[in-house]
């Protein structure tokens, strides 16, 4: 669509017979070659036929029997919600996730029937929390571009605000609509009153980034916009636009409404003076480390993130709220390095204390100084520049000795250049010095690891390290992408496969909420189903009973992606907190450790309950010698395009 | 006055000790791994140790290398860990537990397993 036909009104009736000869064109060619296999596809349930000469005169004329005042108080030509889906064509948002509502039922028919079902397309989630961690994984796993999560704006969106508090934390993107009925008199007794509210975003405002409930569709239009202009521009986040309930089903009336297009919002970079001090400080440095953790979008912060740390020699210490560095890169060294700095930066950092400090977990929680007390400390980010007040996300406040605002990555350029410019030939003549250092560090590090996987190999319950070890000798030599974290695992993936593209490890949850996991896997799963990526997920197990709907989502939308379980049987955080507890009152934990903390007694049957969702699966696997034939099988059928799970049971970590 | 002491030579304090004691110790050797593997199972050490003590999300503690003397600093007056008082884990228990952690079986060499070897 031109920006000229959108500053004219929207020309509705060619739009959608451009789009549904796209969809028509589309969705003929497989159910085609089906019929000719004798079989039913999900694309030819799916297939929105073009309309038909009926069709066509039912938008235009009364329809045969009916009066024009009948025909008035029965249908609707051109419904509000028809120009919304305009809207979400026009930000090219590619997917939707959803569970069905009445309060968006006009949005919902429009955009099945008026859109095609395509851009948006949307997926079908048995759960609000589901469908904004999917939101959330597909953001980060498609270099930050949001899709849309449609949700009652009442119901809905209390049963997705854990989800969204994820997202927030994590600083990831999407923009939120929530249905609703603001007219008291207009609503339906019952449940349209159960299921409006007089401020219906308020609920997740606390972190939400912006929202706003419009109350036109000109007014819809913009605050679309702005919603999606502010959910990208960093810090990301999520945002909400509140929709009414008459404002999608009545007729539009009066001059089209303009679509304006988003104008996206370039990052903001660190201020030039700042950047040469920084600059200054990092050259002079004896030992300078980088320490980064929310930064890299796309595979560009990596690449940009080198440059720098080559420059300087320093040691990257990664704390992988985002894949930021190459952990084969001989400058990726463990977090022990923070010891030694003189000058340290850090790049987009969730908690700059905590990296400088640790508060121990006793009775009284001393403060312990990691980094040496005159250490020199310069923060590059974007969390000064919006922050909310209620939850305390953004961690205890840290006095730096430079503050620098502004995105990291994109600071990232003007930086380097500025400690190419500040280095001497005498400075860069002891790099080379430095560079070997780090390679005997890093080869150090390494066989450390390789050693310690050793131990535990054989056991049973599985151990960690052999399940990581297991996966990655079927995987090594393929195009892969692991849309789990594995710190709950030991950190094995990272410690132990070599992970140097940015979409190989998705990073953190953000707010530690459970339910995130198995959600956002398939989120990630499906921003790399165009890639004909193969997405791995080491799933725990109680993050999968949270909302294991989302495996008959995987089913149902052919998402591929394959699942292995780290299955401990419990809560296991928790089993620690609650020694932690007993020790610390001398009761001691012996027999009274899996209250409220075991999943077992009966262990939930993680195949059978996929399986039951639709999903190909095998297990439990205890004994390690079982587990390749395994996964070897459940690479078939993800090779086939469908998701698979094999349930392994394992050490704790 | 009562004079606190560097970690650092609280440490070599402690493994000095544990050199000397550990000799008579030694004599004890498996006798008491079967109830320390009972012991380090109920008292759930295997919930950040493993249940090899291979390590996760605390340390590898077995097969240990320290003393008893050394060990039982470490339960008993931990840096990070909760502390087990005798109150909850008596000192024949502490022991039974060394015993098991003491004679858990070395893993296989690194060049025996190809997934690692090859890594």
């Amino acid at each position: 669509m031109t920006s000229k036909q959108k500053s004219e009104g929207v020309n509705r009736r060619e739009f959608l017979s451009t789009a549904t000869v796209g969809v028509a064109a589309a969705a003929l060619s497989k159910p085609a070659l089906a019929q000719q296999a004798g079989e039913e596809t999900d694309a030819q349930m799916a297939a929105v036929a073009p309309p038909s000469a009926a069709a066509e005169a039912m938008e235009n004329d009364p329809p045969a029997g009916y009066s024009a005042q009948e025909a008035g108080e029965y249908f609707v030509k051109h419904p509000g919600s028809d120009f919304m889906v305009d809207v979400l064509k026009d930000l090219d948002l590619e997917y939707i996730t959803t569970n069905p509502g009445s309060s968006f039922r006009g949005l919902h028919e429009s955009i099945v029937n008026y859109g095609g079902n395509s851009q948006p397309e949307l997926l079908t989630c048995p759960h609000e929390e589901q469908a904004i961690a999917m939101a959330h994984g597909f953001a980060k796993a498609a270099g930050g571009k949001p899709i849309g999560v449609l949700v009652h704006g009442t119901v809905g969106l209390q049963h997705a605000s854990m989800a969204m508090y994820n997202a927030w934390c994590d600083r990831v993107p999407m923009v939120v609509l929530g249905g609703n009925h603001f007219d008291a008199t207009e609503r339906r007794t019952g449940v349209e009153w159960s299921h409006s509210a007089q401020d219906a975003a308020r609920v997740v405002r606390d972190f939400t980034k912006w929202d706003d409930a419009p109350q036109s569709l000109q007014h819809f239009s913009e605050s679309m916009a702005r919603a999606y202009k502010i959910a990208t521009t960093p810090p990301m986040g999520p945002t909400v636009v509140i929709i009414d309930g008459h404002l999608q089903e009545a007729e539009m009336e009066g001059a089209a409404p303009t679509i304006p297009g988003v104008s996206p919002t370039q990052p903001p970079r660190g201020d030039g003076g700042a950047l040469t001090e920084a600059a200054r400080w990092l050259v002079e440095a004896e030992s300078p480390v980088i320490v980064v953790d929310l930064m890299a979008r796309d595979q560009d912060g990596v690449d940009r993130l080198i440059e720098l740390a080559e420059a300087l020699q320093a040691p990257v210490v990664n704390q992988s709220g985002r894949m930021n560095f190459p952990n084969n890169h001989y400058l990726s060294q463990g977090a022990g390095v923070v010891a030694q700095a003189d000058v340290i930066l850090g790049l987009e950092l969730y908690d700059t204390w905590g990296t400088l400090n640790r508060l121990r977990d006793r009775v009284h929680r001393d403060e312990q100084r990691i980094a040496r007390p005159d250490a020199l400390v310069i923060d590059i980010g974007v969390k000064d520049l919006f922050i909310k007040s209620n939850y305390q996300n953004f961690q205890r406040y840290n006095a730096s000795d430079l503050s620098i605002a502004g995105d990291a990555q994109a600071t990232l350029p003007s930086l380097t250049e500025e400690v190419r410019q500040q280095m001497s030939r005498s400075r860069r003549a002891g790099n080379s010095e430095r560079e070997q250092r780090w390679r005997t560090a890093h080869a150090q590090a390494h066989a450390r690891d390789l050693d310690a996987a050793r131990y535990g190999w054989g056991a049973s319950p599985v151990s960690t390290a052999r399940l990581y070890m297991e996966l990655w000798q079927l995987v090594k030599e393929r195009d892969w992408a692991l849309v789990s974290d594995d710190s709950q695992q030991s950190r094995w993936a990272r410690r132990l496969w070599t992970i140097d593209r940015h979409y190989q490890h998705i990073g953190r949850s953000g707010g530690a909420g459970l339910g995130y996991g198995a959600p956002s896997a398939v989120g990630a799963a499906l921003a790399h189903r165009v890639e004909g990526r193969l997405s791995i997920n080491v799933q725990r197990d109680g993050d999968l009973m949270y909302v294991p709907g989302v495996f008959w989502t995987a089913a149902h939308h052919r998402i591929p992606m394959l699942t292995v379980t780290h299955n401990n049987r419990g809560y296991h955080q928790e089993f620690m907190h609650l020694q932690r507890m007993a020790a610390r009152r001398q009761r001691g934990i012996d027999g009274s450790s899996h209250v409220g903390n075991e999943l077992n007694n009966p262990a939930p049957d993680f195949a059978k309950i996929t399986a039951g969702m639709g999903v190909w699966s095998e297990g439990p696997i205890t004994d390690p010698n079982n587990i390749r034939a395994a996964l070897v099988r459940a690479l078939d059928v993800v090779d086939q395009g469908e998701p698979a799970l094999v349930d392994v049971v394992c050490q704790p970590r | 006055m009562k004079q606190k002491l560097s970690p650092s030579v609280r440490a070599l304090s402690i493994l000095g000790l544990a050199l000397c004691s550990s000799l008579s110790f030694a004599q004890n050797n498996d006798q008491g791994a079967d109830e320390g593997r009972a012991l380090f199972t109920a008292n759930q050490c295997w919930q950040c140790h493993g249940h090899e003590g291979q390590g996760g999300a605390a340390v590898r503690i077995a097969p240990t290398l320290y003393p008893f003397v050394a060990f039982a600093q470490f339960v008993r007056h931990p840096n990070l860990m909760p502390a087990y008082s005798p109150n909850v884990l008596s000192d024949e228990q502490l022991r039974q537990i060394w015993e098991f952690v003491r004679n858990v079986p070395e893993p296989p060499a690194l060049e025996d397993i190809s997934e690692l070897s090859g890594s």
